[in-house]
């Protein structure tokens, strides 16, 4: 049992693979659960951040990188999951069941949505570039309605959606009465982000991960060996859509509040962005990418670089251009390949 | 006499709702037929159709149609350029040239920004207005509707009558059938992309009187234009721009006046849904699939 | 049910604008049959299979797969009845490992335990007269074009159908690589399986055909053993017609 999972984990459904890979992994892992101790609370705070938007990030590889279908409207069902939560845990503010209420309520009206768009996407077998557009006309049909919820009257019980304001005073996640803020808001975002990850890998490696990746690479051979191939994919598009849940209902308890700027056009390119430039068919490399581009677009915003769209985009060109796999992927084959040629050079 | 008024307004709203769906498309619908691709930079380059006309009108004493004509080459040769340096790289593989034309969406959006500031004047919507039966009709959108059918005319006897239209057709039918006869079909795509960046242009800065003028403009036309493409499909650019901007205005117009123009376009969204279960390739195709119907029933 | 056949189309009937792709198509295989489908370049033939799979719709007729009607279930049902598929161009996945190829297909879907057991057995027979291995790490784009044509194969038998529809398995194949071929395939057929071939080879065909079914403009030609198809003067004006 044991080494069947260890098995699941491991398997070549991502790069690393080796000893070497896990021993790094580890580390890397242990730095991270470090760098608060050594840090103030506001840059945990920071990298927290950082850390909660992997779960889109990852939703993203695992719907375009290995199953093949783009989406440019994932953080609809980001903010989606927000608002909700906001709506649900601040009517019940005081009560500590509140926010798991809130999140369970986020996660279902996310994959309510995103399950009765994907029906129809998906089950009418429309051609491929038809997805992407149809997600983002729904994000931008969001935006536009929640940036039109100003005033008095857009209220859901005590709570005001706020129009391009946005909802404040957002309740923080909290078991029974332990509130997750700060340091261990940090480690609350790092537990789930390895959760995400290492159950991913899992799925991936898994008889249905590889169905998937076979979708992605024929689907008409893929149906011609038996497989109901709407029906995975439409399961995929909504499991991609509850990990851009996660992240939106972290990013609201971590800021305690939410715009409707979260779901517009900037917003969601930057999931595509960031898997694009990792290299959307690992999902390492999509994490990793994720932490390094909000850092870079975080420390150029914060030293009021207007710039920071433009070089985002120019990344997003210049990737697709001339690394068209990924810049993260390139790399990291390119270690593999020196590591490998050291290796047989002290062998020999 | 009431009656009759509503029923002028109705038909009224019907055409500009019609013409505005048809303007926001056509630049895309022709890049998406004729070369498999979106352009998801189609709003920026309506965008910047309207900022050549809005400059060359406000600032250099253009007259307006002379500014529409402008806006229509400046964005046409930008797109070229597009076309030779990026687009070209990804023929045959949809998703990229989706993710790519994003990229470049941001960096023109953004680069407006940091150029021209958050916004520029308007242009004042030329034309007076009339109204009937308490209703009332704006002349310049009486002249945008006129302009649609023109254009609708005009790509017809492109695509019919033209040496590039001949081409153009071979291409779109077997890309590789088309090369090997002799098509030069490298600039057939120049061509193409470039007509259809310079559609977009041209439908900016015609639109540009009816907006605010401001670097994120593009994103007002690209629900709509989206929505319209998908609905009217990639099977045949013109009965696929026309027959989709008329079936969604009818949608619209009735929905529209009676709970406003943000539901309208909610329900152009469910429309949409609704129509691809139905027909997954779009108007286009369907009309296509009923006409050759017709033509073996003929044979027979 | 008394006579039911492996795979029985039924008048199928099926056109592309004008031109006329399947024409009362009548075609009746026994179970344990091998049978060569041949006709000249657009007869029609693989076109036939896409109806039988599902791939296009019929516009009239019916198809009957182990005695089921399919004519109006999705692919995927389809081969549930037991029944799979290899594409005249190759269609196993290039940027996959031979070994994600060959996990892909699900025996699950094999239709009693019965034919799970002879299911694992010819799999197992493909593999190793075709000399793949299940946990090659190789992805399928390195691997030489026959190798490739093998595999797919073994892809489809790894799903443990009772029919299998194969077109152009020898394709681009060298004589010997061509006789290998239908030497497998005839040791399959041995242990039970259905086998329908869309061959150009005539070299081929005489090597594995019982019965020969000769499509023409979607229409079936004609029926019968090979010496008899070859001996019709008009199936020789089918394929010369050219020289007259």
């Amino acid at each position: 049992m044991t080494s069947k999972i260890l098995h699941l984990i491991g398997g070549d459904a991502d790069i690393g693979t080796s000893k070497t890979f896990w021993i790094g992994f580890v580390i890397a892992v242990i730095l991270f659960a470090l760098y608060p101790t050594q840090v103030s609370e506001f840059r945990a705070s920071n990298v927290s951040y950082y850390l909660l938007n992997i779960p889109l990030a990852l939703g993203m590889a695992l719907l375009w990188g290995y199953c093949g279908v783009l989406s440019f409207g994932h953080v609809a069902y980001f903010g989606i999951a927000g608002y909700t939560y906001g709506i649900i845990a601040g009517n019940m503010a005081g009560n500590s069941f509140g926010p798991i209420a809130g999140v369970l309520g986020g996660l279902l009206a996310s994959a309510l949505v995103a399950g009765i768009f994907a029906y129809f996407v998906f089950y009418s077998r429309v051609r491929e570039w038809i997805i992407p557009i149809l997600t983002l006309v729904l994000t931008l049909l969001l935006e536009t309605f929640l940036g039109q919820t100003a005033g008095y009257q857009w209220r859901v019980g005590s709570v005001l959606l706020g129009g391009y304001n946005g909802m404040t005073g957002i309740p923080a996640f909290q078991i029974g009465s332990f509130v997750f803020m700060g340091y261990s808001f940090y480690y609350f975002c790092m537990v789930i982000v390895l959760a995400c990850y290492v159950g991913l890998r899992m799925l991936l490696n898994s008889k249905f991960g590889q169905v998937v990746t076979a979708i992605r690479e024929d689907p008409l051979r893929t149906e011609i060996f038996g497989y109901d191939i709407r029906a995975r994919q439409w399961l995929v598009f909504v499991l991609s859509a509850l990990l851009a849940a996660i992240s939106g209902l972290l990013y609201v308890q971590w800021g305690n509040y939410i715009t409707p700027s979260q779901v517009g056009l900037l917003s969601a390119a930057l999931p595509v962005i960031w898997a694009a430039v990792g290299g959307r068919t690992s999902l390492l490399a999509v994490l990793i990418a994720t932490i390094v581009l909000n850092w870079v677009t975080f420390t150029l915003s914060s030293q009021g670089n207007q710039y920071a769209m433009v070089i985002i985009g120019a990344a997003l060109v210049i990737t697709m251009l001339f690394f068209p796999r990924g810049i993260v992927i390139m790399l990291a084959e390119w270690i593999g390949k020196v590591t490998n040629r050291k290796n047989s050079g002290a062998a020999t | 006499m009431e009656t009759d008024a509503l029923a002028l307004s109705l038909t009224y709203q019907f055409g500009t709702n019609a013409a505005f769906l048809f303007l926001a498309a056509l630049g895309l619908i022709v890049i998406l037929g004729m070369m498999n691709i979106i352009n998801l930079a189609h709003g920026e380059l309506m965008m910047m159709g309207a900022y050549v006309a809005t400059i060359t009108h406000n600032q250099l004493g253009l007259p307006f149609p002379l500014a529409v004509i402008v806006s229509f080459f400046a964005v046409a040769v930008f797109g070229a350029i597009l076309e030779l340096l990026i687009v070209r790289r990804f023929y045959g593989r949809e998703l990229g040239a989706l993710v790519v034309t994003w990229g470049i969406s941001l960096i023109l959006g953004q680069g407006t920004l940091l150029v021209f500031g958050p916004f520029m004047p308007a242009i004042k919507i030329p034309g007076g207005s009339y109204s009937y039966g308490g209703f009332s009709y704006s002349a310049y959108w009486l002249i945008l509707i006129a302009i649609s059918i023109a254009l609708i005319a005009g790509l017809y006897w492109l695509y019919r009558y033209t040496n590039y239209g001949l081409q153009a057709r071979a291409t779109m039918q077997n890309a590789e059938m088309a090369k090997a006869l002799g098509v030069p079909t490298n600039r057939v795509y120049l061509l193409t992309f470039s007509l259809g960046a310079g559609l977009a242009g041209l439908s900016g800065a015609l639109l540009a009187p009816t907006s605010t003028i401001a670097p994120f403009m593009g994103q007002q036309f690209v629900a709509p234009a989206f929505i319209t493409v998908v609905v009217g499909g990639a099977a045949n650019v013109i009965s696929g721009a026309v027959g989709s901007s008329v079936l969604l205005s009818a949608i619209k117009t009735p929905i529209g006046m009676a709970y406003g123009a943000f539901l309208g376009t909610v329900a152009l969204l469910i429309a949409s849904l609704i129509i691809i279960r139905i027909m997954p390739d779009g108007i286009s195709a369907a009309i296509q699939k009923l006409m050759d119907r017709r033509r073996t029933r003929k044979t027979k | 049910m008394a006579n039911q056949f492996a795979l029985e189309a039924r008048k199928v009937n099926k056109h592309f604008g004008g031109v006329v792709a399947a024409n009362n198509v009548d075609l009746k295989i026994e179970p344990g049959e091998l049978r060569c489908i041949i006709g000249p370049n657009g007869a029609g033939k693989s076109t036939l299979f896409s109806l039988l799979c599902g791939i296009q719709r019929v516009d009239s007729g019916e198809i009957f797969i182990q005695g089921h009607d399919v004519t109006h279930m999705q692919p995927f049902k389809r081969v549930r009845h037991g029944i799979g598929l290899t594409f005249q161009t190759n269609r196993a996945y290039q940027e996959l490992s031979v070994k994600h190829n060959l996990l892909v297909p699900n025996p699950s879907f094999a239709i009693s335990k019965e034919t799970h057991q002879q299911g694992r057995e010819r799999y197992m027979l493909a593999l190793e007269e075709f000399g793949l291995d299940q946990n090659d790490d190789t992805p399928a784009s390195e691997i030489p074009h026959h190798t490739l044509q093998w595999l797919e194969i073994s892809m489809v038998l790894a799903g443990f159908p009772e029919l299998v529809l194969i077109d152009e398995p020898t394709a681009g194949m060298s004589r010997d690589e061509t006789d290998h071929t239908s030497m497998v395939l005839k040791k399959l057929n041995q242990s039970g399986l259905t086998i329908i071939v869309v061959e150009h080879d005539m070299h081929f065909v005489k090597n594995v055909a019982q019965k020969v079914t000769v499509l023409h403009q979607g229409r079936v030609f004609t029926e019968g053993s090979l010496d008899e198809v070859i001996a019709n003067d008009e199936v020789k004006n089918i394929y010369l017609g050219h020289a007259h």
